[in-house]
């Protein structure tokens, strides 16, 4: 929090100089009392950062003396500047921390961070989120230890990653949205031979390999290995049958023609304009995408999750929460700033979330689920997701170094470079010499 | 008011004296800004990336930082990534350093000898690839080559290959091709470079040349390729340091795959920095690439200089 300590001087001489004493006490009685909370996060274009705008004049409004001011940048700005700011004692109250060794740990580890742990009860939020998603946010207290400990950081906003589909496709040919894992092998397998490209994707720019492979992998594998990996415990090794497995599939799939021709070649973004163009049945995206599908496909866009191998089954979804919002040493008042979070995962604000086509990190009130729409099917899904607590992870974050060593080694699998087991072992081998 | 000698030598040794001072200082103050930049932005980074080379620093707090001596650049040396990204660096030069040579040469030539018309804008058109920035190179190149909607491969399919090869997307494809995109970006400056260089060789000795029955390839393996030498020198060398320091078109087309197949020492070192938090390490990285791109580049000056010799 920052003081106007010039303004308050400036104020203060002014008024010593000639202003009327009544009106003196009642200035100076208001400047003392004003108080300013700065917060910087991602939401920088519309409709986030309006978003971000609105609550932050809600909150402002709501606090008698407080003014809010709201930075939304670039996430690589963000990651390069935040840290040096809260070093030089120039920070925000509150910022979007980075989740896991991208920013919030080495953070953490830095002295840069407030703890959320007592405002975790004070605020609900435990109740709010899941144990799965707030293991995302959560440190031990010398942040050394990810995925347990005590809660830093609280997100507002949420992905999950599935199919969009195009209903007159599915129509057409007859088809409809599996509920089982063999069902849409052999939807995949019909649209294939019905001369029609099954799932758009891309991975030239490599994200979304992490994503079909993730999908994959949920579906063999289980919360408990899922998390062992990714918060690095218990041992916890790549060489598993769930990643043999999915390996396995993923080549499978791909000779068997799943997925769109020349998906080597095309960026992850390009796949999506092709899908809504009419070219493929499927997209394989997150749900940040909806806005473009929804534009493009009107109507006709749906969007299901990865079925389960047995109907009923849990399948660990890739997905996550958004970047959370912590509190930075800098806050002179962390109360006020824990408050200002809270604000963020008010009904109130999770309802303009929704109201713009953003998925919240909470669960979505049934009156805004309308069924046999895009975005019906998608707040259904997560909320589905969410009381299975089966949002899964990505798997990039399993080391600080992991995206460019699983992107490129799914890429040479794709490739045919490498077989599954050369696969595992490469990643294992990445993965112990990071506890090196 | 009246002076004397004496008065005067008085009171104008301490000017002249002073004078002299500044006199002395002269050449240092019309320095001073040039060398004030230096400082700020070359010596002070240069310096500074040294000592962050010796650390073990993720580049976020400055109280986890930790001096590990020369661990950093021994784990560089002994990294199959960093071995990988500088061979691909290597497999580059005969792409981003001798092509755009020869390419830049040959319309060079033609354009001395053959005075075309609307010569300027010939010579604006080539010269447009140098100086557009990177991103957008590698950003309309990903676009052109996309194996679904790019024109490249869409007019490969109309003359009936049925299925052209992904390029950037390619095992086999993806290196050549990037090179070729570093190689067009980078041709129009040799151009421009050859063709300044070749108006100053006199044309006494072409019409000698001729006199004596020389044709074409002799003239130009004769006179214009000695009457280029130090231009090489300088298309070589500066062709040579955007080779070893390549980046932006990279990042922008395949972000160093498929697999590691274009991974390059600047995006190694970026990856490594800034993406993975190892600060320290890509210090190191980036002091090694500065090494052996100040040893390359002096390796060939040395080669032109030796000649001219």
């Amino acid at each position: 929090m920052t003081l106007h300590r010039r303004e308050l001087m400036k104020r203060a001489g002014i008024v010593s100089a000639g202003f009327a004493a009544g009106t003196q006490l009642h200035t100076q009685g208001v400047a003392a009392q004003e108080t300013e909370l700065t917060f910087w996060d991602t939401l920088n274009s519309p409709p986030r950062s309006d978003i971000a705008d609105n609550l932050a004049a809600s909150f402002a409004e709501s606090h008698e003396g407080v003014t809010v001011e709201h930075r939304g940048w670039s996430l690589d700005e963000l990651v390069s500047t935040l840290p040096r700011s809260v070093d030089g004692n120039q920070g925000p109250d509150v910022a979007q921390v980075n989740n896991g060794e991208a920013l919030m740990g080495p953070m953490i580890r830095g002295g840069q961070l407030v703890s959320l742990a007592s405002y975790a009860e004070q605020f609900g939020w435990n109740d709010i989120f899941p144990e799965g998603l707030r293991a995302r946010n959560m440190y031990s207290a010398d942040g050394t230890v990810f995925g347990e400990g005590e809660l830093w950081g609280v997100s507002a906003e949420s992905e999950i990653v599935g199919f969009f589909y195009n209903r007159s496709i599915f129509a057409e040919h007859g088809l409809s949205v599996p509920t089982t894992f063999a069902e849409f092998e052999a939807l995949n397998a019909a649209l294939r031979e019905h001369g029609v490209e099954p799932i758009a994707f891309g991975t030239l720019d490599k994200w979304q390999a992490i994503h079909i492979f993730g999908a994959i992998q949920g579906t063999f594998t289980t919360r408990e290995y899922l998390d062992n990996i990714i918060y690095r415990r218990n041992d916890a090794s790549f060489e598993d049958q769930s990643m043999l497995d999915a390996a396995a599939k993923l080549v499978e799939w791909n000779d068997n023609g799943f997925f769109m021709e020349g998906f080597e070649g095309v960026n992850g973004d390009d796949a999506v304009p092709l899908f809504t163009a009419g070219m493929s049945a499927m997209l394989m995206q997150g749900s940040w995408a909806a806005g473009s599908v929804a534009e493009g496909l009107g109507d006709d866009a749906g969007f299901f999750l990865m079925p389960p191998h047995e109907e009923g089954g849990t399948v660990l979804h890739v997905g996550g929460v958004g970047i959370p919002y912590a509190i930075t040493t800098n806050a002179e008042d962390p109360d006020l700033a824990a408050e200002l979070i809270n604000s963020f995962v008010s009904p109130e604000a999770f309802a303009q979330f929704v109201e713009a086509g953003i998925l919240p990190a909470g669960e979505i009130s049934d009156d805004l689920i309308v069924e046999g729409t895009l975005s019906g099917d998608l707040y259904a899904s997560w909320n589905a997701a969410l009381a299975a607590d089966a949002v899964g992870h990505y798997l990039d974050w399993a080391t600080p170094d992991f995206y460019d060593v699983i992107t490129a080694q799914l890429q040479s699998l794709l490739g045919g470079q490498i077989d599954p087991q050369a696969f595992v072992t490469a990643l294992q081998e990445s993965y112990a010499a990071s506890f090196e | 008011m009246e002076t004397t000698a004496t008065g005067v030598e008085r009171s104008s040794t301490p000017v002249r004296s002073s004078r002299r001072r500044i006199g002395s200082l002269e050449p240092w103050l019309y320095l001073l800004p040039g060398l004030l930049i230096f400082t700020a932005f070359m010596a002070i980074p240069t310096v500074g990336t040294i000592i962050l080379s010796l650390t073990d620093w993720n580049g976020i707090s400055w109280n986890t930082a930790l001096f590990i001596g020369l661990d950093n650049y021994t784990r560089a040396l002994g990294s199959g990534q960093f071995r990988n990204a500088f061979i691909n660096n290597l497999q580059l030069i005969p792409f981003f350093v001798l092509l755009p040579a020869v390419m830049g040469i040959i319309p060079a030539t033609m354009a001395h000898q053959l005075a075309l018309r609307g010569g300027r804008w010939f010579q604006a058109g080539l010269f447009l690839p140098y100086i557009m920035p990177g991103v957008l190179i590698g950003v309309v190149w990903a676009w052109i080559l996309n194996p679904i909607f790019g024109p490249v491969n869409r007019l490969l399919k109309s003359f009936g290959w049925a299925k052209p090869p992904v390029w950037l997307g390619d095992f086999t494809w993806a290196l050549p091709t990037v090179g070729m995109i570093g190689a067009w970006a980078a041709y129009g400056f040799c151009y421009v470079v050859f063709l300044a260089g070749l108006k100053k060789i006199p044309t006494e000795q072409y019409e000698a040349a001729r006199l004596d029955g020389a044709g074409f390839w002799q003239e130009f393996t004769a006179v214009t390729l000695p009457g280029l030498r130090g231009e090489i020198a300088v298309v070589l060398s500066i062709n040579l340091i955007n080779a070893l320091r390549a980046f932006d078109v990279i990042k922008t087309t395949t972000d160093g795959g498929p697999g590691s197949e274009t991974q390059v020492m600047a995006l190694y070192m970026i990856n490594s920095a800034f993406g993975s938090n190892q600060a320290g390490y890509g210090a190191a990285i980036a002091v090694l690439l500065s090494v052996v791109t100040l040893v390359g580049s002096m390796l060939i000056l040395r080669l032109a200089g030796d000649r001219d010799g």
